[in-house]
């Protein structure tokens, strides 16, 4: 118990890092950070299937196209970075504030833990979940890869010059 | 059968895209086309053998048994009333053919999102094609990648992504007692499980997510911005159908089929409504924009149906029902002029415009019919859905609610009669008298716009056969 | 038969109609064939629904407003009424509006007008018979804006009239269904007293003003000038005719109890009697030909009155059958008038003259409607009028004389319009008139021959479409057919005709010609400042509900500037600052967006869980 704690912490400090570090490959950094804590979370709670699928693809491929996007973009010259930093922190001053304000709610209303959860049947593995049963959902994937892969193609075509 | 609808498109769309591109940029629309005609015949004609035969393996290896009920039905018609509408807009809107050909792929996957939105009987599937909507939306709004459009399209996209992380985490805490994702099986496990506050919070961030998507006040911020600034074809796709699959229909169909109906539901969305009604009618009150304005609108208008949908008695769901196709023709049609209008003179601006029906008469004169549908004007067809959910709320005890919405007619006509006079009315102004082609525009808005206006009309005047046929097995659905 | 078919006389009119306007203008011999073939179509179809009972009915509102068509022998007999004038008017009209650039709005306000009689007349509910009155308001306005440019005076005056009558009528229609909760019109059956006397005088004024009574008359004369000459033959002749009186019949003798001796048969019978005298003195002055016929349509709407107002079956018999013959005279009088106006170019009678010569066959169907009309045997409106003079005897005896001095007037005024147009030396150099071509003669022919055979086999009329309207018990088993049962009424009414041929002939002689020979009636010493004075419009009740309103509206005109403060200025204010607070909140950052989302759902969410832990 204690061991999820801490990769719970360890995760929220890892999404605190990505939101608010200070360039976009130190953020991609941490969103795979985030996502090898959560891995490593699903695979302590017995769904091990669960955990490879997140490595590979959020923490891998994820991580991949973000640091591939990143090094397209032309960074920001050294005047610009400057005037972007001294803001940056400003941005999260009500953070604490919300944070504690969450604290309150929750004290206020008591955590609820008035509910039995039903276990689902650990005989379902992914791979019965993804072909047998949920069929449909691989249909609906398979179009919204197509619709990524147009979105790319309409948004970020250059328009040819004839 | 009905799993044809979202299949058919696909292959259609992976064929299209395969090599010889440049013989399909021309099938591609045709083929768009006949897929959306045969969409409407089909859902016209309830009884037909599509609806009831199965289609063996296909359906087995699906394993998810569609729900096609009247409500699906409907929602079915308007959608392909609508994509056909937009699909006709962009033949002009859009004239270099490989940007078309682009756009109508993501029309047709935007179309399979939608019909897998209402044909589905599974709460995840639900989220699938939620998603594949949202995303082909997105792009479709950035289609034309002007600095506006990508604004547009990334808030949306923001807000968007808010919502379905809402809805993903609802289904996640849902999960917790529920053995399955379908209806039934989340329905009964509700009913069982005690009133924990985790499973009303789950079923609190499902309908917040629902009206970001929905795009109900006070979570409509993106969609002034997302519908001015989007292509006008796309426009009258998000206007017409888009919001509302995504939003309100699965709103009516979570709520009433598997959270199931109680007061404090009834008085939440009754609440929404009203307050998206007023908001959306003041601020369309004083727009410059017209398709600003014509947002507005439909954030007001969306609230009567939400307005109609809490009263929780059938008779006004099936009125809310009534109205969401009646104001994906009307909005559609506004929309078809504004595309239109700004085809020929460039810009939006109302100031910029008057006197446009003398050069436009057939803009607008279907642009009068489809104001008057919108302010419930008889005997056109808004007049008769905004009857029956002003019936249904009188007769279920909501007396200041009716008021209120009666009045808030009032403020519609206010907005769109000025919307009326100053761009179809009145003169026209010294610097687009000279514009040699503002002339009437070619068949493919009026043809659209005058369909919609016949629509309109006749449902509103056969409306004891629509009620017989349409309203009433709506009815019997909500009834039980 | 499958009931659908009801719907047909309600929607091939339409369909026809809709057909008509998608056509351009310039395809006329389309469009003519079109209105030819879709009336002739709707000819047939009644003459096939005509002796069917069916019904239909379709839910349409609940409360009780059903959308439901009842085809009886009345209702039948109406459809085929109407159809069978229309199909002549179009064949005329095919002639009639050959030159004239709005024939295309003409065909499709007519054809719509009778889509929209059918549906008024077939209904079996009140509600869904209102639509359908309604509905011809607006093709009343179109029909009279069509022609010309001064004709929206007389349209919107029009509009107007019919609907202050068709106001009436609603709330005549609402206190009806208060006091017997249902609307459908064959299970309607009130007393008159108290509060169902008030529903009986607002359907009554609701009635008549449809069929041209006074005092809903004053925009006939008017629309005699300024609208196509064929909408007056169909419209003010016919069809408000048809309907009007269909439904005071309805009223007087379904809706409402009454028995003869109420007050209500009393006010019938006076509003009747009234509209005939007055009418046709007005109509004795005119010295235009359309004027003077629609002044006659007007006074012979009082004998329908009257006759139904006896409430004894030889009345409504009368009354009834003399809607019929009035139908068919009339319109073949004003058939009779276009021709005129279409062959010399006028229609004044101060410019008409001797047309006997160049246009026979039109004057001969003036001479035998002309008879008709004036109740000269063995026509048909000499039967009903006898039948009417028997019923209106039997209840009063100023009734019966009020019908003989309309006779009397009648008579004379077409003998002098007669006269005038056609008899006398013409006044004006153009000769060489033709006569009518043969589109406009064979309607005007076809009408003639259906009056005398009205008039001699009036047996045939009466058994096949009027006494089953009563019923055999309303009618003691009396049978009306053949010649009048009261031989003195027979020899007063010829005396009285003698006695108008009389009065023509001193005119004449005292006067120089056929015109002026009712001008010493004109000039009667009390007489010629009443008829000055109506003239003018003085006694016209929508002149002076004009003028009120008008010393109203400058009374108003303050209390008008405040409101109009409170819109131009208030209301802009206002909504100035809701748009300038939506604005600012919509103010294009997403974060603010998501802000508020964010905030409403954690308002939702504790909202929802506050009411339902508590449940």
């Amino acid at each position: 118990m204690t061991i999820n704690i801490i990769l719970l912490i360890a995760m929220t400090i890892a999404t605190l890092w990505t939101v608010m570090g200070r360039s976009l490959l130190k953020a991609t950094l941490g969103l795979a950070v985030t996502s090898v804590v959560i891995s490593v979370l699903m695979f302590r709670l017995d769904s091990p299937m669960a955990a490879v699928f997140e490595l590979s693809v959020c923490a891998g491929l994820i991580t991949i196209i973000f640091v591939s996007a990143i090094s397209l973009v032309k960074p920001l010259t050294h005047k610009e970075a400057i005037v972007v930093s001294k803001d940056r922190m400003k941005r999260f001053r009500y953070l604490p504030l919300l944070v504690i304000l969450f604290g309150v709610i929750a004290g206020f209303f008591g955590i609820p833990n008035d509910f039995k959860p039903i276990y689902v049947a650990l005989a379902n593995d992914v791979r019965t979940v993804l072909w047998s049963l949920r069929q449909f959902d691989m249909f609906g994937q398979i179009v919204i890869i197509i619709a990524g892969a147009l979105g790319v193609v309409v948004l970020f075509r250059e328009k040819e010059k004839r | 059968m009905p799993s044809l609808l979202v299949l058919i498109p696909l292959f259609g769309i992976i064929l299209l895209n395969l090599p010889f591109r440049r013989l399909n940029e021309k099938y591609v629309f045709w083929f768009a086309v006949f897929l959306l005609s045969v969409q409407i015949l089909f859902t016209i004609s309830h009884h037909s053998l599509f609806w009831q035969q199965g289609m063996g393996y296909i359906d087995s290896f699906f394993k998810v048994d569609f729900a096609i009920d009247s409500l699906s039905f409907i929602m079915l018609l308007c959608i392909a009333i609508v994509s056909m509408v937009s699909l006709s807009v962009s033949r002009y809107t859009i004239p270099d053919p490989r940007e078309r050909f682009k756009f109508i792929n993501l029309l047709m996957i935007a179309a399979i999102g939608m019909n897998g939105i209402v044909i589905t009987k599974d709460l995840f599937s639900l989220y699938v094609f939620l998603e594949i909507t949202a995303l082909s939306s997105v792009v479709l709004i950035a289609f034309q990648k002007d600095m506006n459009a990508l604004e547009g399209a990334f808030k949306y996209l923001i807000l968007s992504s808010i919502a379905t992380i809402m809805m993903l985490f609802s289904i996640a805490l849902i999960l917790l007692v529920s053995p399955g994702t379908s209806f039934a099986v989340i329905a009964a496990a509700l009913k069982e499980s005690p009133n924990s506050a985790v499973i009303i919070f789950a079923m609190g961030i499902f309908i917040c997510g629902l009206f970001i998507k929905g795009g109900l006040v006070p979570f409509h911020g993106w969609l002034p911005d997302a519908y001015t600034a989007a292509p006008s074809a796309v426009s009258i796709l998000l206007a017409g159908i888009v919001t509302k699959v995504c939003g309100i229909y699965t709103a009516i169909r979570v709520i009433a089929f598997v959270f199931g109906f109680n007061e404090v539901i009834k008085s939440l969305f009754m609440f929404i409504g009203l307050f998206s009604i007023l908001i959306g009618a003041l601020a369309a009150l004083g727009q410059k924009d017209l398709k600003r304005l014509l947002a507005y609108s439909s954030i007001s208008q969306v609230g009567y149906i939400i307005l109609g949908f809490g009263t929780g008695t059938a008779l006004g769901m099936a009125g809310a029902v009534f109205h969401i196709f009646n104001h994906a023709v009307f909005k559609s049609l506004l929309f078809v002029n504004a595309a239109a209008v700004e085809k020929r003179i460039g810009s939006s601006d109302l100031d910029r415009m008057g006197g446009l029906s003398y050069r436009m008469p057939i803009t607008g004169s279907t642009s009068v019919i489809g104001v008057l549908s919108t302010c419930g004007i008889p005997p056109l067809a808004g007049f008769w859905s905004k009857l029956v959910i002003i019936i249904a709320l009188w007769q279920s005890g909501h007396y200041m609610y009716g008021t209120i919405a009666v009045l808030a007619s009032i403020l519609t006509l206010a907005y769109l009669l000025l919307m009326q006079r100053k761009a179809f009315f009145g003169k026209l102004p010294k610097e687009l008298e000279n514009l040699k082609d503002l002339k009437e525009v070619g068949p493919e808005f009026t043809l659209p716009s005058i369909i919609l206006a016949m629509i309109t009309i006749s449902v509103g005047v056969f409306f004891p056969f629509v009620f017989d046929k349409f309203v009433v097995p709506i009815k019997s659905i909500f009834m039980q | 038969m499958l009931t659908n078919v009801l719907l047909l006389p309600i929607t091939v009119p339409t369909a026809a109609a809709l057909l008509i306007l998608m056509l351009p203008k310039k395809f006329r011999a389309a469009i003519d064939a079109i209105s030819l073939f879709g009336s002739f179509l709707i000819l047939l179809l009644s003459i096939l629904l005509f002796k069917r009972n069916l019904s239909y009915s379709m839910p349409a509102l609940g409360f009780g407003i059903e959308f439901s068509l009842r085809l009886y022998h009345f209702s039948g007999f109406i459809v085929l009424a109407a159809a069978f004038f229309v199909f002549l008017i179009t064949l005329y009209s095919n002639a009639f509006l050959r030159e004239k650039s709005y024939s295309k709005q003409f065909y499709v306000y007519l054809l719509l007008s009778l889509a929209f009689i059918n549906g008024a007349v077939l209904s079996d509910n009140l509600v869904s018979m209102l639509f359908f009155w309604e509905g011809m308001l607006i093709t009343l306005f179109g029909m009279i804006y069509i022609g010309g440019k001064r004709s929206f005076k007389t349209a919107t005056k029009a509009f107007i009239i019919a609907g202050v009558g068709d106001l009436c009528l609603m709330l005549g229609v609402a206190i009806c269904f208060y006091i017997s909760g249902t609307l459908a019109i064959s299970k309607l059956h009130i007393p008159i007293s108290g509060i169902g006397g008030a529903a009986f005088i607002l359907l009554m004024m609701g009635a008549i003003a449809k069929a041209g009574s006074m005092p809903f008359h004053t925009w006939i004369p008017d629309a005699a000038i300024d609208a196509p000459l064929p909408f007056m033959a169909i419209v003010p002749a016919s069809f408000e005719k048809l309907l009007g009186i269909y439904f005071l019949s309805r009223i007087s003798l379904d809706i409402f109890e009454m028995s003869p001796d109420s007050w209500a048969s009393m006010t019938l019978m006076i509003i009747g009697s009234i509209t005939i005298v007055f009418a046709v003195s007005m109509a004795l002055i005119q010295k235009n030909y359309k004027r003077l016929l629609s002044y006659h349509a007007i006074s012979q709407v009082g004998y329908m009155i009257l006759g139904i107002g006896t409430l004894v079956p030889a009345g409504i018999v009368g009354g009834l059958f003399h809607m019929i013959n009035n139908v068919m005279y009339k319109s073949c009088l004003f058939l009779t008038g276009g021709a005129v106006e279409k062959q010399a170019g006028t229609t004044d009678l101060e410019k008409l003259g001797g047309l006997k010569k160049y246009m026979p066959v039109t004057f001969i169907c003036y001479v035998i409607t002309a008879a008709s009309i004036s109740g000269v045997p063995p026509f048909n409106g000499f039967f009903s009028k006898e039948l009417v003079c028997e019923g209106a005897l039997e209840r009063g005896f100023i009734f019966y004389l009020a019908a003989i001095i309309g006779a009397f007037l009648t008579a004379a005024s077409f003998l002098k319009l007669g006269h005038a147009a056609f008899l006398d030396k013409s006044k004006n150099g153009k000769l060489p008139i033709k006569e009518a071509p043969i589109r406009m003669l064979i309607p005007m022919i076809a009408i003639a021959a259906l009056c005398v055979l009205f008039g001699v086999w009036n047996s045939l009329p009466l058994k096949l479409f009027i006494q089953p309207i009563l019923g055999q018990e309303r009618l003691g088993g009396r049978d009306f057919s053949g010649m009048p049962h009261n031989s003195l009424l027979v020899v007063i009414t010829i005396m009285v005709l003698l006695g108008a041929l009389l009065n023509h002939r001193y005119g004449v002689k005292k006067h120089g010609s056929g015109l002026k020979a009712a001008e010493h009636i004109h000039h009667a010493p009390v007489l010629s400042y009443i008829f000055n004075k109506a003239e003018n419009g003085y006694f016209d009740p929508y002149n002076i509900g004009l003028n009120i309103s008008y010393g109203f509206s400058k009374v108003a005109f303050l209390f008008d500037r405040a409101i109009d403060w409170v819109y131009n200025v208030f209301i802009i204010k206002v909504s100035k600052v809701f748009t300038a607070a939506a604005r600012s909140l919509n103010d294009g950052s997403y974060k603010s967006y998501i802000i508020w989302s964010l905030l409403a759902t954690g308002a939702v969410v504790i909202f929802l869980i506050k009411s339902m832990i508590g449940a």
